[in-house]
């Protein structure tokens, strides 16, 4: 197998380093991994683990101080700003812990939003991006509550909206901070399954982090961080890689 | 199309600063719209009556001190505004000037008024073309009583109304057509000159102030004698040699060291510059005709003609000329009651620039207080792939919704306040006034340009309190995203 077709993250000897008034805090200490596509991977650890830094840069939202990080085959050290915005336009699509949709837009408005960006760099016509939105918001179970704002939605539903979001650029990766943590456990849980459902049907390689031990079992691929570094890096299917 | 959803929505989304920017902008743009009206009525107003009446809208004047208004005031204190020494060249440029529509030649200054040896009144006087000036001001002139004089009369004078009522009161009997008053020139060059003139007729200036009121029209002839110069009706003056070289070439110093004066066979007489004519009848002469002295040339724009280019034109074929003539607009030659108007309109824009500055700075604190709230809602777009263009248009477009929906209420509100002191009009407490407002009332006029040019000051203001904010949203990065909102 060309497994290096198959990669759609690499991180190799990463150091991030965050400067913490007079302090200088060692976020990430040589961090490497890769990840496969269409994988389902949980990024997991305690709090302060690194595990949102991982995340950060893996999603082009901030940069290494050292080591090399590729996304979508493409070396992100070596990008501007607005090449970096096009990578995670069409590329990356984000699930935050807090939802963060944009109040004054309704359901179908915020999860049509990224298509809407830039219309020129969506890749499909108005006709297309339209059934595709319809059909994400059926595949999260919203047909009825497109219409509302999001203030007018429960924690569970803001997060269906969310995932339907980061889908709707089509992108080869998903990258889920926390998902659950503002969710009860039974909505959490739902919003998990949801997720691996559209890892399978689209084939999009999902990258979660959390903190809870519980839900790690639903992944295909577990990193496991502990102070800034990989603690173990498994395959469910494989013995422990580190 | 998004960024315009957005833009609109986050407007009712922070009711609380857009209903504190939008009551700024309101206000702003009421006051600006009232302010500029009354403003500009005042000053139409004041143009129109001068320029359409008494100055035109260009003028060119004799060489003084300093630049003079149409009643001889200056700076320099002249008692006679000397004349355009090159006045015909004048006449032949403008004539071929594009935009310029009419001109005039006047002489002015100031005139006692007598009947025997009794004063009865003083006041300024223009000597006059009749035929000219009636064309030049046909809108502002009528004649109430007697009649104009004809072509080539000589020593009349037209009084006004304001005059005629004065000098009937002074007299004691009704100064009419037909009477005959003795003029004194105030001016002291020419030393003391009478000339008895007969009232022809009296005037009503449909547009006038007090002091524009009492005008008197006299025949430029008798001016000339009241002023000093020499008069048309003089025959050709005739010069011996050693009198033409006398005017032409003589240099007052050679009367002391140089006996031998030299002589420029190709000079030409000046102009009527001395008091009275000289009639030589010496059979050796030679003939001089003479130069008609005019102290002002008006200038009447066409329709539509740039006022600007044209002065900047006239100007310069006058700094070519080198005489020291003054070439000035009719604000110049109205003199203090226009200057008054357009400095209360420079002081009414720099208060506007001051509470502009203020407004700015206030829209700009609250903007910024406002991209601080939305520091995650921005970073969000970020990363979800937001370019910075879109934040920026994002940001004007809510900057410009806000602009124009509290630019049409300002525009209401300003509207609803000029609609109601066009009703009543805005009386004049007292005749400073009455000259700025060219009239007892002033009733403004709501122009549509006026409206759009207090929208697009505040607009731009808007615009302008948006740029720092903007900036520093463009700083947001899409990692704060992460940080939850």
């Amino acid at each position: 197998m060309d497994t290096q077709n198959q990669y759609v993250v690499r991180l190799e000897d990463v150091h991030k380093n965050y400067a913490l008034g007079k302090t200088e805090v060692q976020a990430l200490q040589g961090v490497s991994f890769d990840i496969l596509r269409g994988d389902f991977i949980s990024i997991a650890g305690p709090s302060g683990s690194g595990k949102t830094t991982v995340l950060n840069l893996i999603g082009c939202v901030d940069t290494a101080s050292s080591g090399t990080v590729s996304v979508l085959g493409q070396r992100t050290d070596t990008l501007n700003d607005e090449k970096l915005t096009a990578l995670r336009h069409k590329g990356v699509g984000f699930i935050f812990q807090t939802f963060n949709l944009i109040p004054v837009l309704n359901i179908r408005e915020n999860i049509e939003l990224p298509a809407m960006l830039d219309s020129t760099d969506v890749g499909m016509s108005k006709a297309e991006r339209e059934e595709w939105v319809a059909h994400l918001i059926e595949s999260v179970g919203l047909e009825d509550r497109m219409n509302h704002k999001p203030a007018e939605l429960s924690g569970g539903q803001r997060q269906r909206v969310a995932i339907a979001r980061a889908l709707v650029m089509r992108p080869p990766l998903v990258l889920a901070d926390e998902p659950t943590a503002n969710l009860d456990s039974a909505t959490g849980e739902s919003i998990l399954e949801l997720m691996k459902r559209m890892n399978r049907e689209f084939g999009t390689t999902f990258i979660f982090s959390t903190h809870d031990a519980g839900i790690v079992a639903i992944a295909d691929h577990v990193i496991r961080l502990k102070d800034g570094k990989v603690i173990e890096n498994r395959r469910v299917d494989e013995k422990a890689a580190v | 199309m998004i960024a315009a959803k957005m833009a609109y929505g986050n407007l009712f989304l922070h009711k609380a600063k857009s209903l504190l920017l939008g009551t700024i902008m309101c206000l702003g743009i009421a006051v600006l719209f009232v302010g500029n009206s009354l403003i500009d009525t005042a000053i139409g107003g004041l143009r129109k009556m001068f320029v359409e009446g008494f100055t035109g809208d260009l003028m060119v004047t004799g060489p003084t001190a300093f630049p003079t208004t149409i009643f001889g005031e200056t700076a320099g204190g002249e008692q006679v505004i000397p004349h355009i020494a090159k006045f015909p060249d004048y006449e032949k440029f403008l004539a071929s000037e594009k935009g310029v529509a009419a001109t005039l030649p006047l002489l002015g200054g100031q005139v006692e008024m007598g009947l025997g040896e009794q004063v009865i009144g003083r006041g300024s006087a223009f000597g006059v073309d009749v035929e000219r000036y009636k064309n030049f001001f046909s809108g502002n002139v009528t004649i109430v009583d007697g009649s104009w004089p004809n072509k080539g009369d000589l020593s009349w004078i037209v009084i006004s109304e304001t005059s005629a009522a004065m000098l009937s009161r002074a007299a004691g009997k009704k100064i009419g057509p037909g009477e005959k008053i003795i003029l004194s020139a105030l001016g002291d060059t020419a030393g003391i000159v009478i000339r008895e003139v007969k009232v022809a007729g009296i005037v009503r200036f449909n547009q006038s102030n007090q002091q524009l009121a009492r005008i008197s029209l006299v025949d430029a002839d008798t001016m000339r004698d009241l002023l000093g110069f020499a008069s048309l009706r003089d025959t050709a003056v005739k010069l011996t040699p050693d009198q033409q070289q006398f005017v032409t070439a003589f240099d007052p110093s050679s009367l002391f060291d140089n006996p031998t004066p030299a002589v420029d066979s190709t000079a030409q007489s000046a102009p009527a510059a001395n008091a009275g004519a000289v009639a030589s009848q010496e059979p050796a002469s030679t003939a001089v005709a003479p130069v008609p002295a005019w102290q002002y040339l008006l200038v009447k724009l066409a329709p539509g003609a740039s006022s600007s280019k044209v002065l900047a034109d006239l100007t310069k074929y006058s700094a070519g000329i080198d005489e020291g003539d003054h070439v000035q607009d009719w604000i110049a030659g109205a003199g203090t009651v226009a200057r008054t108007a357009v400095t209360i309109r420079l002081i009414f824009d720099l208060m506007i620039f001051i509470v502009a500055v203020i407004v700015i700075m206030i829209t700009m604190n609250v903007l910024v207080v406002s991209i601080s709230e939305r520091v995650p809602e921005i970073g969000t777009l970020r990363a979800l792939g937001a370019k910075k263009q879109f934040i920026r248009r994002m940001i004007l477009l809510e900057t410009t919704f806000l602009a124009v929906i509290a630019g049409a209420f300002g525009l209401l509100l300003g509207y609803a306040i000029l609609l109601l002191m066009k009703k009543s009009g805005i009386a004049a407490p007292n005749l400073f006034f009455e000259a700025i407002f060219a009239g007892k009332n002033l009733v403004p006029v709501i122009s549509l340009s006026g409206a759009i040019k207090a929208f697009l000051w505040i607009f731009g203001m808007s615009i302008l309190s948006s740029l720092y904010p903007i900036a520093l949203a463009l700083r947001i990065k899409p990692v704060v995203a992460m940080q939850g909102e």
